[in-house]
Formats: C-alpha cells, sequence, structure tokens
C-alpha cells in the first residue's frame, strides 16, 4: 500500500490529470482533451451506424422480409446508417481527434492558434448531433445523398435532419480554419515546410477542402428546408426548377468530403510505415506533392457521380477524363508506401498490420474505382452494389481503418500505457476478414446488376448476400473486440508506455507519454528531417 | 472473354464488357504485384530476433517517380479511351430507332407506343431493331437500368431523358429502378420482353383498335390540343408567318435566340418553351409574344405535342380540323353595339384577346384599355389619333400603321371574317374601354 501510495503522488503531472473532475473536461481548451471529446462522440456515432448496418444486413441475408417487415423501416436504418458514419463519424473522424491530438505536437506547438474555436467547435458539433436525434423521432428516409424531389416531397424530419447536418458542417469548417493558421503560424523553429510529417501535410490539405466545400453543402441544405417550408422552387420542375441542381450541388461538396475522410488516413499510413521500416518515407515532397494535387483536382471531378442522372454527354467526358488525373497521385502514394518497406528492417507491430492491410484496401479501392471513372462501364455500375463495395473499400477500408490504425499506433502517446499486442492482433484480424467477406461478395453482386438501396430482391441474388451478412457481423465483431480492448487498457491497464516507445523520430515522441499540458517543457528547436531512419551507409539485412 | 457481367443482350454490350475485361486483367495484375511486393517485402526485410538491423538512408528516387507516374498516366489514357468510346455506343441512337415513351412514377413503368398501345410494367420490342426510350417521370427521380442491355439512365421529372439498345436475342429480361425513390423502390421492377419482329407486329397491332378509343395516341392528342389550345392563332403548320414560329419542320431545327446564342429543338426545349416561353426566344419573335401553359397542360399533354409536331415533317400535308366554329349571327342579334362588339373581340375564334388585354397590361399588342381617342406614335415617327378610321384600317390592313414598340405579328386574317358592321361594333366596345 505505501510502495503504491508513494507512486501516485510521485506520478508525473500530464494533461490527463493535471485537472479534474467533468467539468474540467468540457471546459478544456487543451487539444488533447478535445481530441477525446470528439472521440467519444464519434465513435458513439460509429457504434449507432454500425448497429444500423447490422439490422440492414440482417434483413437483406434472405430474400423476402426478414427481420424488418416495412419497407420504410429499412429506407430509415440506411439512410441512418449513412447519415451518422458520414456527418457524425468519418467526417470529423481523423481530423477532430488525432488532427486535434498531434498536429500542435507534431509541429512543436504548445496547442492550436485558437483553442478556444476548436472547444467551440465541439459544441457545434454536440448541438448538430442533437437536433440529428431529436430528428430521429420522425426517422429520415431519404438516404444520406438527400435527393430531391423526393427529399423535398417525404414525410419525414427531413429539414431537421439536414439542419443537423447543416450545423455539423460549421464545426467542420472551424476546425479547418484553426488547423489551417495553426500549421501556417505556430510551426517550432526549424520546422520548415519541408520538415512536416505527412500526417500534418495531409491534415492540412484536409483542411483546406473543409474550408472551402462546406459551405456550398450548407447552402444546398438551406435550399432544401427552403424548398420544403416556403415551396421555393429551386428544384421543382413544376416551379421550373432543376432537382439535377441538388445534386450538382451536393456533389460539389460531397465528393471533396471523400478527400476530408481519405486524405488523412494517408498521412497516418506515411507516418506508421516509415516508423516500422527503419527507413525514411521514400519520395516524401512527392508524396506531399500528391496530397495537394488530390486536394486539388477533387474539386472538379463532382459530376462523376451523374453519369447517367441527366447530365449532358460532353459533361460527362469531361468528367471522366478529369477523374482520372486524381487516379494518379493516388498510385504515385502507394508506390512510396510500398518502396519505403525495401530494405528496412520491419517489425509486425499492431499498427504496421493495418498500415499494409490499408496499402491492399486502398487497391481494390482505387482499382474498381478506374470501373467507376470509365464511362461506359459506370453506366452498368452506377446505383449497384459495385458502387457500395467501392465506396466502403474507400471510406472503411482507408478512412476507418486509418482511424483505427492511428489509435493504435498513437494510443501509448495519448494515454501513457501500452495495450496488449495479442489481443489487438487477433481483433485485426476478425476485422480485416470479415471486412473482405462483407464486401466482396458485394462486388459480384454488383457485376450481377444488383441495385443498391433495395429492401428485397430477386432470389438469384441470395447466396451473396448471406455471406456478406456473415462477414458484416464478423467484421462488426473485430471492431467490437479492437476498440474494447483500447477502451479497457486506457480505463485499466497497467503497462506505462515509456516516452518514444517506437523510437520513432517525430516531434510527437520526444516529449512524455502522456504529455503535459502544454505539451513540451520548452519549445523544441528543429533541425532534422522527420524520418531520419537509417544510416547513409546502411546495406539493409 | 472474363464474361463477369453476364449475358449480352443489346450489339453494343460487348464494348461494355470489353472495357471491363481490360480494366479487369489490369487491376488485378497491379493488386497482385503492389501487394505481392509489399509482401515480399515484409519477409525478407523483416525483423529478425527482435533486433533492429541496420537499414540504408533512401530517400527517394527520381527514375523509378518519374517511371511510376508515367506507366499509370497511359494505362488511365488507354481505360478513359475504352470507357469513352463504349459510352458513345451507348449515347448514340441511330435515325430510324423506334421511340417509345417512359414514364416513372411510384412506383410503376408505363410504355406508350406510337400507335397508342400502353402497357405498364412489361416493355415489349422487337429483336434486331434500334429501340430508344425517351424518359420522364412524374413525382420523383428514378432510373431505367437494363442489366442485360449494359444501359441506365436517371429519369427525371421536368425533362426528358434517353436511352437506346438493339436487342441480338429474344426472351425476358429484367428491368429495375435504380435511383431511390421510397417505399416500394425495390419492387420498381419491370419485365423487357424481346420478341422476333413478326410477333412484335402482331402483338403491337393486337387491340390497338378498341385502345385507341380509350386514349389517343400522342400524336393525335397533341393534334387536337393543337386545335382547342390555340396553338393554331400564333402557329402554323404550313410555313406560313404568324406571331410564332411555324411548326413546319420543327422538331429538330436549329437557329439563333434573341440574345445571339444557338438553339436546337428538342423535346427539352418545347417543353421549356411552353411552360416559360420567355426562357428562350427565338429571333426576330416577340420577347412577351406566348402565355405560359403552366397547369393547363399535363405531362401527358406536352409529351402529345411534341409527338405531333415530330410528324409535321414536310413529307405529308397535315391538315386540322378547323377551330371553333363561327358563333351565328341570331345570338348576338338584339345587342346593342357595344356589346356586339365586346362578343366579337371575346369570340376565341377572333383572338383579339390572345394579343390584346383589356385591363392596359401589354402583351402582344397594345392594350385595348383607353386606346380610342389616344395618341400613338408610329414605328416610322409620325403620330395618328386611335378613331374610326385607323382602328378599321388596323383590322383590315395591320401592317399599314405599326405602334411604336410593337411587332408587326399581327395576322391580316379579318379582311372578309368580320364585316363593316362588325368593325363598327368593335369600336364602339373599345370605346367603352376608358
Amino acid at each position: 500500500m505505501a510502495a503504491h501510495a508513494s507512486a501516485a503522488v510521485n506520478e508525473e503531472l500530464n494533461y490527463l490529470n493535471w485537472q479534474k473532475g467533468i467539468w474540467s473536461w468540457l471546459t478544456s481548451t487543451d487539444h488533447k482533451r478535445i481530441c477525446f471529446l470528439y472521440l467519444y462522440a464519434i465513435l458513439f456515432f460509429f457504434l449507432a451506424g454500425g448497429v444500423a448496418a447490422l439490422l440492414v444486413r440482417t434483413e437483406l441475408a434472405f430474400a423476402g422480409p426478414t427481420i424488418i417487415t416495412d419497407p420504410h423501416t429499412y429506407n430509415v436504418l440506411f439512410t441512418m446508417h449513412g447519415v451518422f458514419m458520414i456527418f457524425l463519424f468519418v467526417v470529423p473522424g481523423i481530423p477532430a481527434t488525432l488532427g486535434n491530438f498531434l498536429i500542435p505536437l507534431m509541429i512543436g506547438a504548445k496547442d492550436v492558434a485558437f483553442p478556444r474555436l476548436n472547444l467551440f467547435s465541439w459544441y457545434v458539433y454536440m448541438i448538430g448531433a442533437a437536433i440529428g436525434a431529436v430528428a430521429m423521432f420522425n426517422p429520415i428516409d431519404t438516404g444520406w445523398t438527400f435527393y430531391a424531389p423526393y427529399s423535398t416531397t417525404t414525410g419525414t424530419s427531413v429539414s431537421l435532419m439536414v439542419f443537423a447536418a447543416f450545423v455539423l458542417g460549421f464545426s467542420s469548417i472551424l476546425t479547418g480554419l484553426d488547423f489551417i493558421v495553426t500549421i501556417h503560424q505556430l510551426r517550432a523553429p526549424g520546422m520548415t515546410w519541408m520538415r512536416l510529417p505527412v500526417f500534418v501535410w495531409a491534415s492540412y490539405a484536409t483542411a483546406v477542402i473543409q474550408t472551402v466545400a462546406t459551405p456550398v453543402v450548407g447552402m444546398t441544405l438551406l435550399l432544401i428546408i427552403a424548398e420544403r417550408w416556403f415551396g421555393a422552387g429551386i428544384f421543382d420542375p413544376s416551379k421550373g426548377g432543376d432537382p439535377v441542381l441538388m445534386e450538382h450541388l451536393f456533389w460539389f461538396y460531397s465528393h471533396p468530403v471523400v478527400y476530408i475522410m481519405v486524405l488523412p488516413a494517408f498521412g497516418v499510413v506515411g507516418e506508421i510505415i516509415p516508423v516500422f521500416s527503419r527507413k525514411p518515407l521514400f519520395g516524401y515532397k512527392m508524396v506531399v506533392v500528391s496530397s495537394m494535387a488530390i486536394a486539388a483536382v477533387g474539386f472538379i471531378v463532382w459530376a462523376h457521380h451523374m453519369f447517367v442522372a441527366g447530365i449532358s454527354d460532353f459533361s460527362a467526358k469531361f468528367f471522366s477524363i478529369v477523374t482520372f488525373l486524381v487516379a494518379i497521385p493516388t498510385a504515385i502514394k502507394v508506390f512510396n508506401w510500398v518502396s519505403t518497406m525495401y530494405k528496412g528492417s520491419i517489425s509486425f507491430k499492431t499498427p504496421m498490420l493495418y498500415a499494409m492491410a490499408f496499402v491492399f484496401l486502398f487497391m481494390v479501392a482505387g482499382t474498381t474505382g478506374i470501373y467507376l471513372a470509365m464511362l461506359g462501364v459506370d453506366v452498368y455500375y452506377h446505383d449497384t452494389y459495385f458502387v457500395v463495395a467501392h465506396f466502403h473499400y474507400t471510406i472503411q477500408g482507408g478512412a476507418v481503418i486509418g482511424l483505427i490504425a492511428a489509435l493504435h499506433f498513437w494510443f501509448p502517446k495519448m494515454t501513457g500505457k501500452m495495450y496488449n499486442e495479442t489481443v489487438s492482433k487477433c481483433a485485426f484480424a476478425a476485422l480485416f476478414f470479415g471486412f473482405n467477406l462483407t464486401f466482396i461478395p458485394q462486388f459480384m453482386l454488383g457485376m450481377d446488376g444488383m441495385p443498391r438501396r433495395y429492401y428485397d430482391y430477386p432470389a438469384q441474388y441470395q447466396t451473396l448476400h448471406t455471406i456478406s451478412t456473415i462477414g458484416a457481423y464478423l467484421n462488426g465483431f473485430g471492431y467490437t473486440f479492437a476498440l474494447a480492448n483500447l477502451l479497457w487498457t486506457a480505463l485499466f491497464g497497467k503497462v506505462k508506455a515509456p516516452r518514444n516507445p517506437y523510437n520513432s523520430h517525430s516531434l510527437e515522441w520526444q516529449t512524455q507519454s502522456p504529455p503535459i499540458h502544454e505539451n513540451f517543457a520548452e519549445i523544441p528547436v528543429v533541425t532534422d528531417e522527420p524520418y531520419n531512419y537509417g544510416t547513409p551507409t546502411g546495406r539493409g539485412h | 472473354m472474363l464474361g463477369l457481367l453476364g449475358q449480352q443482350g443489346s450489339d453494343f454490350a460487348h464494348k461494355v464488357d470489353y472495357a471491363h475485361d481490360v480494366v479487369t486483367i489490369l487491376s488485378v495484375i497491379c493488386t497482385v504485384a503492389i501487394v505481392g511486393v509489399m509482401l515480399y517485402f515484409a519477409v525478407i526485410y523483416r525483423q529478425r530476433d527482435g533486433q533492429d538491423h541496420d537499414t540504408p538512408r533512401i530517400e527517394g528516387n527520381s527514375t523509378l517517380e518519374i517511371i511510376w507516374t508515367v506507366f499509370p498516366t497511359l494505362v488511365c489514357i488507354w481505360v478513359a479511351w475504352l470507357g469513352y468510346d463504349s459510352f458513345v455506343a451507348l449515347r448514340t441512337p441511330p435515325a430510324n430507332a423506334m421511340e417509345i415513351n417512359v414514364t416513372g412514377r411510384k412506383w410503376a413503368w408505363d410504355f406508350t407506343y406510337k400507335n397508342g398501345k400502353k402497357t405498364t410494367g412489361e416493355l415489349v420490342v422487337p429483336v434486331d431493331e434500334p429501340v430508344k426510350l425517351v424518359m420522364t417521370a412524374k413525382d420523383v427521380l428514378h432510373s431505367f437500368f437494363v442489366p442485360v442491355m449494359r444501359t441506365k439512365a436517371d429519369v427525371i421529372p421536368g425533362r426528358y431523358t434517353y436511352e437506346w439498345f438493339r436487342p441480338i436475342q429474344t426472351g425476358d429480361f429484367q428491368v429495375f429502378c435504380t435511383e431511390y425513390c421510397g417505399n416500394e423502390h425495390s419492387r420498381m421492377l419491370a419485365r423487357l420482353k424481346v420478341l422476333p419482329k413478326a410477333e412484335f407486329e402482331r402483338w403491337l397491332a393486337d387491340d390497338s383498335e378498341a385502345r385507341k378509343l380509350a386514349s389517343l395516341k400522342p400524336s393525335d392528342r397533341g393534334k387536337e390540343l393543337y386545335v382547342s389550345k390555340q396553338c393554331v392563332t400564333c402557329h402554323s403548320l404550313d410555313g406560313s408567318q404568324r406571331v410564332g414560329p411555324s411548326w413546319l419542320k420543327i422538331f429538330g431545327k436549329e437557329g439563333k435566340l434573341a440574345d445571339g446564342t444557338a438553339y436546337k429543338v428538342d423535346e427539352n426545349y418545347i417543353r421549356e418553351s411552353i411552360l416559360q416561353p420567355q426562357a428562350k426566344v427565338v429571333q426576330g419573335y416577340p420577347a412577351m409574344g406566348m402565355p405560359s401553359y403552366q397547369g393547363q397542360l399535363s405531362d401527358d399533354d406536352i409529351t402529345g405535342l411534341i409527338e405531333f409536331m415530330k410528324t409535321i415533317d414536310g413529307t405529308q400535308k397535315v391538315e386540322v380540323a378547323p377551330a371553333l366554329p363561327k358563333k351565328s349571327a341570331a345570338s348576338t342579334a338584339g345587342m346593342t353595339p357595344a356589346d356586339r362588339g365586346k362578343a366579337l373581340v371575346n369570340d376565341t375564334s377572333n383572338l383579339c384577346a390572345t394579343c390584346h388585354s383589356i385591363d392596359g397590361s401589354a402583351m402582344v399588342g397594345p392594350s385595348f384599355k383607353g386606346l380610342y381617342g389616344r395618341k400613338e406614335k408610329l414605328a416610322d415617327g409620325t403620330e395618328v389619333t386611335v378613331d374610326e378610321a385607323y382602328i378599321k384600317e388596323s383590322i383590315y390592313k395591320p401592317m399599314a400603321k405599326i405602334v411604336q414598340g410593337y411587332g408587326p405579328v399581327m395576322p391580316a386574317m379579318y379582311e372578309g371574317k368580320l364585316s363593316e358592321q362588325d368593325v363598327a361594333d368593335i369600336t364602339e366596345y373599345l370605346k367603352t374601354l376608358k
């Protein structure tokens, strides 16, 4: 007892324990605490969206009504899944959690540029989430895409839900703005732009998209409300409006938002692979340039979601060609990650397994994206399960796997504890296998022409649907297992994490685990590149 | 080759499948190669005995990076071309394609053939003949997807979209709605039935006479509307000039709008011109010439008018029944001259009210309100007082004296139609409109 007591007294002060009580968390402007505020909130919606997905998959396991007796409930559930996962989980996802935690640490700053704005953005998020929760009393059935005129005429609480998404958009804009200013202004001495870790670069590209694209969807969502409340007629053909305009406005945001989701995950993988390969990131400059290129080109490809939506053939051809421009920087990134492993000294810690899984999943996501950029092939695949599977490989296989990888990688820094490697590897295996088992059959369903958002389907599709449902359960189990392991370790774990368990070169590992309130006892001076692993004379093996 | 998309039902399906096969083979090769290299590195460069070994500080390799930028670019150009090429085939119906109108509604598909035959949920087409589906929706977005034909297009309220195919084999095939449209979305199915040509002809002719009685075919419906909705007033069928462009050979016609941009008359152009006539005005025609028919014509009516216009292609003379019969003199006997004049102005067969208001608002022509006794400036700058003589001249010879600001658009159709007495009565009526 005495030993314990003295250990507690001697415990170093850090950002987790320097102030106590729930109120100290809810009013904290510390970027590291705000990371956790966001993390618990988004994981709650990940759980809610995941449960909705499993209900949908259960219904689809067999042809005909299974557990859901009416199509309306089914439509509500897949909409819930989409809205929760996109607006409340993946979009804030990595930026609001790890972006918040890591950007100041990685650039050698005490906090973000506007700490109170940062906390405010979390409250804006929570207000948006609360409005969304109220909308659940008469849940919407439009799909997360809110296409008019269905969304302007259906009887569910669309106005409330799109207003929730509108509010959430402001949270996203504020976070993005904060990060842009932070990265421009608060870099430590010697932290030049070309010494920024790629995660910071990816977050920067993401923040630019967040601030530029989000206002457009905000406007679109308000127009839907104007349509519903005042009969504005913008999207209503009987008043001279045009439903296709709504699709344009929606995708002008919602295509770039895919890069909001996935660019930070690129950054995470770019951090993990060098550390566990003991090699500099191969072609650092190209990785940085490709992030910015993806962010830029991402703004002019939106109508590739609309090849069959009644746009002119000329527009379709234009948007197909520019879409291929996104493929090239994405391919470059994959080549760079793999080359980083060449002549490395590779250890297979859990984050590295996730990073390697990411490379595979993203190859599938990218190559299946090529099918959808090809005009004649997309006409066939548009709105089929092929698109559903492609999208999940990109967003789940990309953004969500990236988030889980990041949570494992920086967990020692965030909590000061080490999780059990064996448990986390088992969870990884279940998650990875389950994911592929869910979505590979969905590619095959798409090849057979199975349309998406169907409550019921012809019997010929049943076998593949059944397999997909089994995969979904395994996938859900894997996520639960992985996150429960981390949560349990955070609360009850005994193994203390050292300052720099992976012997990493980047700044966030040079301070204590967990960091003190203002990150660094004194602002560090940077004299080195972030990935200076290996030796100039090293030969490998 | 690989047959991943299943049975090919249209003559362009092989193009789509070829593009699909090429990208499948390339994707598998690339994925296996990259993941293979990654796993190979992972195995041979793995840490042994938990000890780090010495590694070289390789920061990049320009040659390699140029190669893996250029190579994917070339591959992308190739597959983009394959996608483009198959898309062009999908979007280019032959001129002789048989057109079928498709209407999507919650939650069924309606098909209307040129002879007026209508079906719901079953699209019957002949084999080896190109079929063009001209599609619109009644309520929300839908999408018409025929997997076996490899084609699909969204079906949108307020505009027309199309898709086409040439079936290469007979049989029954699945049609899906692929744009989410509400509760019964997954049951918004249809069957595509491809029949041998002779059998199709028999099917099409079968009981169509009985159906014609119940509902006219679209072009006949349009012909009826042309008269009853007074299109005839301003649009001739024989090329003669009236207030608006003649409908002779109007479908597919190209030209310039008042603002100089080019236009081409297609389904969407006609629809817009009927519902929002001011949106696109052809050069040389009055800007405020035509009233909107919003709310007066249903979608089926508009489709009918479009179909009617397509028939006025100059290959044969199109005759319409005369407009409303003239009111008999007996019905106006015993009225005061001013009342008779009012009746003549309001008589739709005389069409005065189409262009002249009685409330002072400007339409194609000057308003009748306060017209009598007014001083008007003519197009040539001279001034004239509106009196009996001027009114008579303007009715019989509309082009003689045109008031400044108005176009030379009034038809010279009243000589012989309106007697001197009629004109005198109309003048009396105009005097009452202060």
